[in-house]
């Protein structure tokens, strides 16, 4: 088979060829897809590294904070205003493999390759994220909820590609917090949350709770958002949460007890957030 | 194509999709550079690309076209041992030795970056290279004494 390797050096370069390449992949880090082509399970044609086009990789937090979807992981975890606005998804991201990996692997490629597992959806999605998609010369957003469909599986069309993910400033007095277990560090998740609270006095203003792994997809729990309240220790959440997802049983963990963890890291994810809000001490 | 190892350039041919351990280890015969599992998962072929670490078995050769790649074979000089290798050794942080190269690589990286990183610190940056003999608590004490080592040079200057 023929088959070779492309470094296009600009948005429009890179749209052009994959819409004259059939069988072709876009590669940046290449930690998901060099995987996947080296156990054989995928086979293009063509590969485009988006990596030398300088605008994927930039992070511009002056208002909103928008991130390339080709920066890297490391750099991602690194900048200043993400650690300190977004602490959540920093969270997620110093969870997220290993420091080869992150060095990496770039945080577009995380959610382009939509594991329901993808370790910076939870927070992203508790952050309102919506991505940035060119289509040709043509770009549009959709919201991060819409992007992911399922196991592998986004909203790209055939050649477009993954620009951007950008992220509202969370309002004053937002506390948020991502949580996950696995087996050991260097795996996947069996289940994580992501919450972000803001509290007036006791009162909820504004609540949000995502789950990954224990769905097709990472998802928000609004059913248990609606009921989330600091005054029962979150019980209600947590049980609420149990019920709006559908784990399965594989290789890491079982459906049941994937079940019962949400639950519990529902409870500390929106008790960690409570606190980093700074309005409700854990210890009250 | 031409690439940049260990400071001298080389010329090789490469096929499109070939990663960077394989250029390494069957064009180059540079075989200090290890594959464990050659998925990204236990880090024996870890190297430096511009400083920074990296699983070499997922890197495509081809991507690494102006960057500045740094294997094992390039850290110590012709009659003298890297510190960090130093270390390894007079810590007995070696058993088989099949990570070795992969862990001093990090551990070269880590150092570069935080001249005195914490406990912690090291933990972390060294967690993707997997050591199957379980050396892990010397080669903790390894990388920790170099740190230590430079501070007190630093301050007996
Ligand atoms: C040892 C190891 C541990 C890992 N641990 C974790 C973990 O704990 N949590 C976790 O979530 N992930 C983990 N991963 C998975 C992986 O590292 C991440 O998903 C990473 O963020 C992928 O980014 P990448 O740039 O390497 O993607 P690539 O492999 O380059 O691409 C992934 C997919 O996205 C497509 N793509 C990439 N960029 C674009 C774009 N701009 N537009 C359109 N399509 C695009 C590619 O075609 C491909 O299908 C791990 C991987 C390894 C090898
Ligand atoms: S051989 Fe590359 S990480 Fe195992
Ligand atoms: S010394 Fe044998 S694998 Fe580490």
């Amino acid at each position: 088979m023929r088959y070779s390797y492309h470094r296009p050096a600009s948005l429009d370069e890179a749209s052009d060829m994959a819409a004259a390449l059939p069988n072709a992949r876009f590669i940046q880090g290449g930690t998901d897809l060099m995987v996947r082509i080296g156990q054989g399970r995928e086979r293009p044609g063509h590969l485009i590294s988006l990596r030398r086009i300088g605008e994927l990789t930039t992070i511009d937090a002056n208002r909103e904070i928008r991130i390339g979807a080709g920066a890297t992981l490391s750099d991602t975890l690194a900048h200043p205003d993400i650690r300190r606005r977004l602490p959540a998804l920093a969270q997620s991201l110093a969870a997220l493999g290993s420091r080869q990996v992150r060095n990496m692997g770039t945080i577009g490629g995380n959610l382009c390759n939509a594991s329901p597992a993808a370790d910076t959806a939870p927070p992203l999605l508790v952050y309102d994220a919506r991505v940035e998609i060119r289509n040709g010369r043509a770009i549009r957003c959709l919201p991060l909820a819409e992007f992911l469909l399922g196991p592998g599986k986004t909203a790209l069309q055939a050649g477009e590609i993954l620009v951007a993910i950008v992220v509202p400033d969370p309002p004053e007095g937002t506390g948020s917090a991502f949580i996950r277990r696995g087996r050991v560090t260097m795996d996947l998740a069996i289940a994580s949350v992501a919450a972000s609270v803001r509290l007036n006095g006791g009162a909820s203003i504004a609540i949000r709770v995502a789950a990954g792994a224990v769905a097709p997809t990472p998802r928000r729990l609004t059913a248990a958002e609606a009921v989330a309240t600091p005054t029962d220790d979150w019980s209600r959440a947590a049980i609420a949460a149990r019920e709006q997802i559908e784990p399965i049983t594989d290789l890491r963990a079982s459906a049941e007890y994937r079940r019962h963890l949400t639950g519990i890291l529902v409870r500390r994810a929106l008790t960690m957030a409570a606190a980093a809000s700074g309005q409700w001490s854990i210890d009250r | 194509m031409l690439l940049t190892i260990n400071g001298r350039p080389h010329d090789v041919h490469v096929e499109p999709f070939e990663s960077l351990a394989s250029t390494l280890r069957e064009r180059l015969q540079m075989l200090g550079t290890k594959v464990g599992c050659d998925r990204g998962e236990c880090g024996t072929c870890t190297v430096l690309l511009d400083d920074v670490p990296v699983y070499s078995c997922l890197v495509l050769t081809r991507s690494c076209e102006g960057r500045r790649i740094r294997t094992i074979e390039g850290v110590a000089t012709a009659n003298e041992l890297h510190p960090v290798q130093r270390a390894f050794v007079t810590h007995d942080a070696v058993q088989c030795g099949y990570c070795t190269p992969g862990q001093v690589m990090s551990a070269i990286a880590l150092l570069e970056q935080h001249a005195l990183p914490s406990d912690d610190e090291i933990r972390r940056s060294m967690s993707g290279n997997l050591c199957r003999c379980g050396c892990y608590p010397k080669i903790h004490a390894a990388v920790k004494s170099v740190a230590a080592a430079a501070v007190e040079a630093n301050d007996d200057r």
